[in-house]
Parts: structure tokens; sequence; C-alpha cells
């Protein structure tokens, strides 16, 4: 590490914080370019445009929603069925939507309209570690989600364009980068012993929903159940 | 696919998706929330980080992997302690994704 670190300044400038964020987003482009060029690849072959393709990603911004957009619009579902689908599979934004509003309280409503874009699974982990250690700013998570939005986009132009380049996108082992990321957060937010408690509890409820529940409700049910347990056994 | 078809989609889904990621933060981060209710969200990250690696690492690409066969799983177990000990992000996921290379290469 051979730069010195921006944020050691005792106040850094807008610049800086923001460009903050874009190297702690960094792991989670490396995980969206693969996805979003798988994204790109399967929407060309049944019928979207390149230009459709790109267009879906840059405004929805929504990995698995898009997959199951996809699907079921290739099943022949009516506009109506594909939009309600994707609205369920994303209900989960509301969860993170809920914990974020908590640290977003001094942030104004213009700077909320922006972050809440580029919510996702993966900058809502970033983010929300970020603001435990009492770091984050409104601007280093508007980085955060700039580069997670450049990855998922410019994946899905690649993969829509020039798919016969490419080829099979995970063979490179990327596809282990949001796996990777998530352990790394998991170990940063597991940090004293209720934590680590809740933890255990929450993945202990996750495989029991993922069993039972479709698409990815686990995520929902199981964070419910173990944060309730939490706030009732740790007053 | 018909071109109309599909730009309804793509508009609906914009505005759906951007509704329900930016409503509860507006009406939300206005309101005091009661204690209890701050206290269940204040572990809501622990548990949503928990969830989503135990979906990312026991059923990669939805398909539930023996425990000693699964690159993912092996894997998770070096990259954390990799990020226990030197606390880096990025320097984590790029070393979890070679170790994942490795264990994918060995399990063949």
């Amino acid at each position: 590490m051979p730069t010195p670190d921006p944020e050691q300044s005792p106040c850094p400038s807008a610049r800086s914080r923001f460009f903050r964020g874009v190297r702690l987003g960094l792991p989670i482009f490396l995980g969206y370019v693969p996805v979003g060029a798988a994204f790109g690849i399967l929407a060309t072959t049944q019928g979207f445009s390149a230009l459709q393709a790109v267009l879906n990603s840059a405004t929805a911004l929504a990995g698995a929603g898009q997959f199951i957009g996809l699907s079921l619009m290739h099943a022949g579902a009516s506009a109506f069925t594909v939009l309600a689908a994707t609205t369920i599979v994303n209900l989960r934004y509301v969860l993170f939507g809920a914990t974020l509003s908590t640290h977003l309280d001094r942030t104004p409503l213009l700077g909320q309209a922006a972050l809440a874009f580029s919510l996702t699974d993966e900058t809502f982990a970033v983010n929300i570690d970020d603001n435990r250690r009492g770091t984050a700013t409104g601007l280093s998570m508007a980085g955060v989600g700039a580069i997670a939005w450049v990855g998922w986009v410019s994946g899905t132009a690649l993969g829509a364009t020039a798919s016969g380049l490419i080829g099979d996108p995970y063979r490179f082992g990327v596809a282990f980068a949001m796996p990777a990321m998530f352990t790394a957060l998991l170990v940063a937010q597991a940090e004293d012993r209720k934590h680590v408690v809740i933890a255990v509890v929450a993945a202990a409820f996750a495989v029991f929903f993922a069993l039972v529940l479709p698409g990815k409700w686990y995520i929902v049910a199981a964070s419910v159940v173990a944060a309730a347990v939490g706030a009732a056994v740790y007053e | 696919m018909k071109a109309s078809y599909v730009w309804a989609v793509l508009v609906g889904m914009a505005v759906a998706n951007y509704t329900l990621r930016f409503m509860p933060i507006a009406m939300l981060s206005r309101l005091k929330l009661p204690r209890p209710v701050e206290r269940w969200l204040s572990f809501i990250p622990v548990s949503v980080m928990a969830a989503l690696l135990v979906g990312e690492v026991l059923r990669p690409d939805g398909t539930w992997l023996p425990p000693l066969q699964n690159p993912y799983l092996l894997a998770a177990i070096p990259t954390a302690l990799v990020y226990y000990k030197w606390r880096s992000f990025l320097g984590t996921t790029v070393a979890g994704i070679v170790v994942f290379l490795v264990f994918r290469t060995i399990l063949g």
C-alpha cells in the first residue's frame, strides 16, 4: 500500500470521501462484472436488444429481479406478472432501507434519493459496515453505489455485445468474489459475543428457510427472526 | 419478444424497484423509531450478512452442495481468517478468489 490514505486527513475533501467509497466498493465491482455479463448474454439471446439489456441493468440494478424477469418474459408471462414477481423478489430492499434510514436522518432528501437508487444486497452490506465504524458519509456511500453501478452496467454491456469473445464469464474464479466479500463483512459485523450468537442463529434459520421458501425469501425471513431473537434476548 | 412488451417491463421494473428502495428511507428517516424497533434493526445487518453468506456458500447458483465437495464452503474458511488477520475487504476478496480457484481445481 504505497500511497497515503486520504481518509487519514482530518478534513477530507468531498472528492476524497467519494473515492474512499469507490475503493470500498471495488470488491462489489469485481463481483458484478461477471454476473452482469451473464445477464447481458442471457438477455440478448432471449430477444432483448443490447440497448434494452444495458438500460434494464442501468435503471433497475436488480440482479435476481432482472434474471427472474427475463425467465418469466421468456415463458410468455404478462408484463404485470413480471413486475409483480420482481417486486416481490426485491421486497427485501424495504428491510434494508428501514435499517439504513436510522443512519440517514441527517442526509438531505435529495441525497437519500440518490443513495436509494444504488441500494442492493452488496452496497447495503458495505455501507452498513462502514456506518458501524462511524466512517461512512453520504459521499462515501455514493462512491460505493457508483462503482457498483458501473460494474453491473459495464458487465451487462460486455455480455450483451461480446458474448462470443468472453465465453463462460465464471471461469476466472470471480464466482467467489461476492461470497468472499460477504465472509469478510460477516467477520467484521460479528464484533462481540451477542453479534456472533445472532449470526449463528441467522445462519441456522437461513438454512431452514432456504429449504422451505422459494427464491430469496430466506434472507428476509432469517433476518427478521434472528434480529427479533437478538432484540428479545439482549435488552 | 415484442419491443413494446420489453420496453413496458423495463420502465415498470425501474419505477417499481426505485419506489421500493426510496420509500422506506424517505419515510422512516424522519421518524424517531421506538427503542425496541431500533434494537431489532441493530441486529439486522449481522443477520442479513449471515443469511446472504449461507445462500452464496451452501447453495451456489441454487444447488445445495455436499460440504466436503463444496469449494465455496471450503474457501470461505481461509477467507474469514484472512479478513480477521489483515482487515482489508479488497485484499480478502482477491485472496478468497485465489483460494477458491485452488479448491475448485483440487475438487475437479
